[in-house]
């Protein structure tokens, strides 16, 4: 039963590919959701969140974008800062993105790259990616 | 008609090729060059000089392809000190 669950589910997945969940839930998949069943449970074969990005991960691309943008170190950097906000245009996004890819061993595809636009959103497509990799 | 889209792609593609090259000095100069000539032609306006532009770093795209088979093949066979993570 559990099994045909699954199957059904990660079929469904690509559908909801934007939706974002939480962290949490990396885990082995332990079919705890039950009561919204197939909705909640293809939620965690998507592993994705908006804010679950680890705070080293947003850290480390800070740093990132410090170096890139020369920042001074009393420029405030939240995870909300947008590139633009910060000075950058897009040939420094794409330098940034760049060095991201190089630092954590990922790599980006072109319409990611062009969403990027705050720290946050960087981190989180940095874990993502980091997350599938050893999948594929 | 070439648009913002595709300068920052042939951009990128120019980066990734080069990324390939297993020597650090030519690998290091290509990211240097490539930022260097897109930042150098940033404001240009014109779409005609845009063009021409465009098809010189498509062009060069071409030569770093060239170049990453070539290097390639005879790879160095000691890391570059500076790629060495000493401290």
């Amino acid at each position: 039963m559990a099994s045909l669950s699954t199957s059904s589910l990660s079929f469904k997945a690509p559908s909801i590919q934007s939706t974002r969940t939480s962290q949490v839930l990396r885990k082995p998949l332990s079919f705890k959701p039950i009561s919204f069943g197939c909705f909640q449970s293809s939620k965690n074969l998507r592993l994705q969140i908006s804010c679950a990005a680890k705070p080293e991960t947003v850290q480390k691309v800070s740093d990132i974008v410090r170096e890139q943008l020369a920042l001074s170190a009393d420029t405030a950097l939240t995870a909300e800062s947008k590139f633009s906000a910060l000075g950058a245009d897009s040939l420094d996004t794409v330098e940034i993105v760049m060095a991201l890819e190089e630092k954590f061993n990922i790599s980006v595809e072109e319409a990611d790259a062009q969403n990027i636009t705050t720290i946050q959103e960087a981190a989180d497509l940095i874990e993502d990616l980091a997350q599938k990799k050893p999948a594929a | 008609m070439v648009d913002k889209g595709q300068v920052i792609r042939l951009c990128r593609s120019l980066l990734r090729a080069g990324r390939q090259l297993p020597d650090y000095n030519i690998r290091e100069y290509a990211k240097r060059r490539t930022f260097d000539g897109f930042r150098m032609n940033k404001n240009l306006t014109d779409h005609s000089k845009v063009e021409k532009a465009y098809a010189e770093g498509k062009k060069q795209l071409e030569v770093v392809e060239r170049v990453v088979k070539v290097y390639l093949a005879y790879p160095p066979k000691t890391k570059n000190i500076m790629e060495l993570k000493l401290h």
